[in-house]
């Protein structure tokens, strides 16, 4: 038997005793235990409690549009996709990078003048998606989901149609495009 | 003395009685090769730690030296490409030994009363062990791992409700960048391994309180794990542990180019063991129900299942169903993987990336290796900034469609058009250039097409759609290809060796440092370029008669009434003439090509013309292979070949 144990029951107040130092045992115990575990929670949890954006600023400042550097006569006329890169400052936690490739979009010039723009990112898994000009569709080699010029799902592999991007042409004349990331494997084009 | 010694650390410690349960644990029937499988997967583990350790001194986790730390321990350290090589087949080996292991456990039906604890413990140690290899794809962070454990996190994030949350906090952010890195790093080599550990010991533990299972315990006399099984362990670890030597040493581990999110890599595949889950996807079928479907309900439901098995295998008919359904997995798993590599394997475009991916990998190598080291902004720039790297990529992109290069799009690709067939199906055919083939621009091979063949050599401009529609660009009908024509004096004996001094000088003109010129040659063709000091019909015909300028400077902005060819195809004359070939100092209004000047930047221009001068830091690199038909006489001056 235990020696405390059996000091104690000669004592008139041992269960409330008892009680106690259980009571406050469990209660340092638990503080003992929770401070530093929620604390390293919400460290943990640091990417979702202080949300950053999309890590990216258009590199000419102006409102979400990204120049591409072509003038919309430039772009083939028989409506051949050509793609361009999307250049903005970038930032990586405690890095910044001016500048930079974000991302790239398919332009395609339509009969009458018009410019339509794709993401290159393909809505099933994000992987890049080609212009195959013998099939003249689009395609993902990494999971085969194909796209016909004007961006509509050909099979059933991507979840939703390529996403479009918004295009103006600014006052230099030249093509500018409100590049987004989409979220991937869901039917709804939603900002990621 | 020393049995005093032991005495006392025995008494202190009460270290025999522990020994003795662990070495002289009883096998009723005998020890057996069958029962080395747990025991090769603690050895495997253990060789994780070990070469994980050593790595773990060397690498550095962040998007500008993660790949550049590998590539350090893989090709500067000593004996680093064999430590790494072996975690990186350990690791591979270890799911294949977890497989075998799982699938005897099931067939023995090991996992019944009263070892379903055990089991359970052990699948828990299979999602760990599964998620070490995952998180350790992605450290190195080349274009390989990135891409591939990319789709693995955009799984994540089509969980229902929580995805998008769940993906952000493994990746530390909305996008992959430096707390990726760093978290599955920690993940990596700290919890995951310190979770393997745990449950390791308690599954030992629980499997020592059980024992063995055993079909026939009067197979054989009982036997003792010290020495019996133990020899039996050690000669299947020694035996593991040779083929981890052999394979990286003599295979080693891959080391694809450093991530760049910026560059597209078609080449991507998740590793061989979860290329299965990567198939399954790819069926038009499992898709329609949504990626949730395929990619986590379907593998959860398995995993339940495989979870149930205890329970399912109390009656015999449920152990028979759980073994069965095991071999039908089993099957499925590897006719799945199969297909996936038979799939890659009779794809070309697969096989170009893959191809251009080894071209890239052994590239950087070189560059990684050049005595200036790895800029600070990391290795990701040198492939950025190298003309050998990106001029193919921009060809393929911009001047494919007319040019080819060697015969194919620049980078490995055979262009292909659809054409409709006598039946009335479209099929599709290999493209015909509209353009001269740049495969050879600018080696004697090119100058000598151009000065004595004019008319083939410009050929597949016939197979433009505007041939024949417009005047003055018909090959045939050119003032060169009059002189060109007059094959019977070019080609003579007498003009021999004025010819090669000639092509030696015109090639001497473009100051690329690939190609090893003969002074001499290149003397005497200045002056059957200038003077036309040439013998029979075209003496005295030199080429400045029409292109005045052959011999000074190139300057923008020249006008002639021919083509300006001052510094022939030199870096500055060729990015003048990308930029604007419709200039009156080159084609004029005979001019069908594109200009270049408003479709390409400043960077991509002198990447490109930098790529096709051969004005880059020198190779041993593989070019894309030919896919031209050899010709009968080849030159010797195949740029890039230093």
């Amino acid at each position: 038997m235990n020696p405390h144990h059996a000091h104690d029951s000669d004592n008139d107040d041992v269960p409330r005793r008892g009680f106690l130092a259980r009571a406050t045992a469990v209660v340092a115990g638990a503080i003992t235990c929770l401070v530093p575990l929620g604390a390293s929670l919400g460290f943990l949890l640091n990417p979702v409690l202080r949300r950053t954006t999309g890590n990216s600023d258009d590199a000419d400042g102006s409102s979400g549009f990204f120049s591409l550097g072509i003038r919309p006569e430039a772009l083939p006329e028989d409506g051949t996709p050509q793609s361009f890169k999307v250049l903005a400052n970038k930032t990586d936690q405690w890095n910044f990078y001016p500048n930079q490739e974000i991302g790239s979009v398919w332009l395609r010039r339509l009969p009458d003048n018009q410019i339509i723009a794709f993401s290159t990112t393909c809505p099933h898994l994000g992987c890049h998606v080609d212009y195959r000009k013998a099939q003249s569709d689009f395609f993902c080699p990494c999971h085969f989901s194909s796209f016909n010029l004007q961006g509509a799902r050909q099979n059933s592999i991507p979840p939703r149609n390529m996403d479009t991007l918004e295009v103006t042409i600014n006052e230099d004349g030249i093509v500018c495009v409100a590049y987004k990331e989409f979220r991937g494997a869901c039917k709804e084009k939603i900002p990621s | 003395m020393m049995h005093a010694f032991t005495d006392w650390l025995d008494d202190r410690t009460g270290y025999r009685k522990i020994l003795d349960e662990a070495l002289y644990e009883p096998i009723p029937g005998g020890a057996r090769w069958r029962y080395v499988w747990g025991s090769t997967l603690v050895f495997v583990f253990f060789i994780q730690m070990v070469t994980g350790f050593c790595l773990w001194t060397a690498y550095s986790p962040s998007t500008q030296t993660a790949w550049e730390s590998v590539f350090y321990i893989q090709h500067m350290m000593f004996l680093g490409n064999v430590i790494r090589g072996i975690h990186h087949y350990a690791a591979q080996l270890m799911v294949v030994l977890m497989a075998i292991h799982l699938i005897q456990v099931i067939i023995d039906g090991a996992y019944r009363a009263p070892r379903e604890i055990n089991f359970w413990l052990g699948l828990v140690l299979m999602q760990i062990v599964l998620s070490l290899a995952l998180t350790g794809y992605l450290l190195p962070w080349d274009q390989k791992g990135y891409y591939a454990t990319q789709v693995a996190t955009k799984i994540a994030g089509a969980t229902p409700v929580v995805g998008v949350d769940i993906q952000q906090l493994i990746q530390g952010g909305p996008n992959y960048g430096h707390h990726t890195l760093t978290r599955f790093f920690a993940l990596h080599a700290g919890l995951l391994p310190a979770l393997l550990v745990a449950f390791l010991a308690v599954h030992i533990f629980v499997f020592r309180r059980h024992g063995i299972t055993v079909r026939d315990p009067n197979r054989a006399p009982k036997g003792v794990f010290w020495p019996d099984q133990i020899l039996k362990d050690a000669v299947a670890c020694l035996g593991i542990l040779a083929v981890l030597m052999l394979l990286a040493i003599f295979r080693g581990a891959e080391l694809s180019p450093p991530a760049d999110p910026a560059e597209a890599y078609s080449a991507a595949r998740p590793e061989w063991y979860f290329l299965f889950l990567f198939r399954f996807l790819k069926f038009e079928a499992v898709e329609h129900f949504g990626l949730a479907f395929g990619a986590i309900y379907v593998p959860a439901f398995i995993m339940c299942l495989i979870a149930g098995m205890p329970i399912i295998g109390i009656s015999r008919a449920g152990h028979r169903f759980n073994v069965a359904f095991t071999w039908l997995l089993a099957t499925g798993i590897a006719l799945l993987t199969g297909l996936a590599f038979w799939e890659d394997k009779n794809d070309s475009n697969h096989q170009a990336a893959l191809a251009e991916a080894a071209r890239d990998a052994h590239r950087i190598e070189e560059l990684a290796s050049l005595p200036t080291r790895i800029p600070v902004t990391g290795a990701v720039t040198l492939l950025r900034e190298d003309p050998f790297t990106q001029g193919p990529r921009i060809f393929a992109k911009h001047c494919a469609s007319c040019h080819f290069y060697n015969g194919h799009d620049g980078r490995g690709r055979i262009v292909t058009e659809q054409i409709v067939d006598e039946t009335g199906h479209s099929i599709e055919v290999p493209a015909k250039p509209v353009a001269p083939d740049l495969g050879n621009l600018g080696t004697r091979q090119w100058m000598r097409a151009v000065l004595v063949d004019f008319q083939n050599h410009f050929a597949p401009l016939k197979n433009a759609q505007w041939f024949g529609k417009e005047d003055g660009v018909d090959p045939e009908e050119s003032e060169m290809n009059d002189w060109s024509g007059d094959r019977d004096a070019l080609l003579s004996d007498a003009n021999q060796e004025n010819l090669a001094a000639l092509i030696e000088y015109l090639v001497s003109l473009s100051g690329r440092n690939d190609i090893v010129l003969d002074p001499a040659r290149v003397e005497k063709g200045k002056t059957v370029a200038l003077d036309g000091a040439w013998a029979g019909d075209i003496a005295g015909t030199s080429c400045t008669d029409c292109h005045s300028t052959l011999a000074e400077p190139f300057e923008i902005g020249t006008e002639e009434d021919y083509p300006d060819i001052a510094e022939y195809l030199s870096t500055d004359w060729l990015r003048a003439f990308l930029a604007n070939p419709g200039s009156p100092q080159f084609y004029g209004d005979k001019n069908h090509m594109p200009h270049y000047a408003d479709k390409l930047s400043e960077s991509e221009l002198n990447l490109l013309v930098n790529w096709l001068t051969g004005n880059f830091a020198p190779t041993q690199v593989n070019d894309y292979p030919t896919a031209l038909a050899k010709p009968a006489a080849t030159t010797a001056d195949t740029p890039q070949a230093h």
